[in-house]
């Protein structure tokens, strides 16, 4: 028998659109049902989980290590909005391979079929990193995600993300991160053309000033041929014994956040945003009950934008199957969703 | 409406004995425009950084609840 892979491995990188670049009177937040999370899937890794509907050729840029850990941790807290059917079967055929199905009936858009296949090496630094590591996903109309992360050396990480639409490459991005005893430091080139002129720079820097404090900032520059600009946004994170707050401030906004575990059972997460280009505010709050011994999960979610939404997930044993029971509603607007999930494996 | 609340403004700092109660209802008539105004970036970052700080003073004292607690018995 393979001993078991390494739990939580990362689905393809979930991108966010860099700040301001929205299409016109489209909330960053808002989904088909206006509430904060606008794409069923998978739940996602770091990055994921605050992605809008974008321009298909604006470029993608993962969010830095530190804000992907804070994502990462709030979106553990909100609910994935769920719409139309899903059935995932997850098939760990050695240690170090593992294959995903996802069948995904859709009550908006066209249904689509998923598959994802994960590799990862030997070299294993904690319980979910390993590396090399390299994620498949493609779907039935052939988009690709791929995604790999190497270790170059003890502190250098690198990572590559190829994202396509169809036959055509939306987004080439290349990663290096050096991580020091107390900082860390990323470059990400995000859709590098030398013919085309144009590129966008993301460098990062964070800096422990005491255990608790992390200081740091980030740089966004884009070039295009008649066109360039940079953005600068600070960075600040305080981590408790039994919360943790964050705050960006840049010049195109400002995000906080504020994660809570109250106890083994309840935890809950709290965010603001505010785009000054945009002119747009959001807040949203969101809560995590687990009840291990129920084999239950249930995640619940109230923004602004006057929606409310949940998904209880129940663990079936002595079955290896969990059940995902979804619903959203927008009270501003008059829309709802409901949906289910069957994962398998 | 807003020519309206200025002229009433200006005619209230004009001076006469309606002056302190008009200046008054044109601030509240002001201030209730503006917590209403649902497209304005200012009041809806107030509003949201007030829902921000609810939300947090929820999750640090409202939230540490024992969800299999037994029921207490009548």
């Amino acid at each position: 028998m393979h001993p078991p892979l390494l739990p939580r491995l990362l689905p393809p990188a979930l991108l966010t659109a860099p700040r301001g670049q929205r299409p016109a009177g489209e909330s960053r937040r808002q989904g088909p049902c206006g509430t904060r999370r606008d794409a069923p899937g998978h739940r996602t890794g770091p990055g994921g989980g605050t992605r809008s509907r974008r321009d298909a050729t604006a470029p993608l840029i993962q969010l830095p290590r530190h804000r992907r850990e804070a994502s990462a941790v709030l979106a553990e807290v909100f609910p994935q909005q769920m719409e139309g059917v899903k059935l995932i079967v997850t098939k760990t055929l050695s240690s170090h391979f593992q294959v995903t199905h996802t069948v995904h009936m859709s009550t908006l858009g066209p249904s689509s079929y998923h598959f994802n296949a994960t590799f990862v090496g030997d070299r294993q630094l904690g319980p979910t990193e390993a590396f090399p590591t390299l994620i498949g996903d493609m779907d039935n109309s052939g988009s690709l995600n791929a995604q790999v992360l190497h270790l170059v050396a003890e502190r250098i990480r690198t990572k590559a993300v190829f994202q396509t639409h169809q036959t055509k490459f939306v987004t080439w991005q290349f990663d290096g991160e050096y991580r020091g005893d107390d900082c860390t430091a990323t470059l990400t080139l995000g859709n590098p053309d030398l013919l085309g002129e144009s590129v966008i720079l993301v460098a990062h820097f964070l800096q422990s000033i005491t255990s608790r404090l992390v200081l740091g900032g980030e740089m966004v520059y884009h070039r295009r041929p008649g066109e360039e600009g940079a953005i600068l946004t600070l960075a600040g994170k305080y981590t408790a014994l039994k919360w943790v707050a964050t705050l960006n401030v840049g010049y195109g906004g400002a995000h906080a956040s504020y994660y809570h575990r109250a106890n083994e059972q309840v935890q809950v997460g709290v965010e603001l945003e505010a785009n000054t280009r945009l002119q747009d505010t959001t807040f949203a709050f969101g809560y995590q009950l687990n009840l291990p011994q129920a084999n239950m999960v249930f995640r619940g979610l109230l923004d602004s934008n006057w929606s409310v939404g949940g998904v209880l997930e129940k663990k079936l044993p002595p079955l290896p199957v969990t059940l995902a029971l979804g619903a959203f509603l927008n009270h501003w607007k008059n829309r709802f969703h409901c949906g289910f999930s069957v994962i398998v494996g | 409406l807003s020519d309206q609340v200025s002229f009433i403004g200006t005619v209230a700092a004009a001076g006469g004995p309606g002056a302190a109660p008009q200046g008054l209802r044109g601030w509240l008539r002001r201030a209730y425009r503006f917590a209403t105004d649902r497209n304005d970036f200012r009041r809806n970052l107030l509003v949201n950084l007030g829902l921000f700080a609810a939300g947090v003073w929820v999750a640090r004292n409202l939230t540490d609840i024992d969800l299999m607690a037994p029921q207490p018995v009548p």
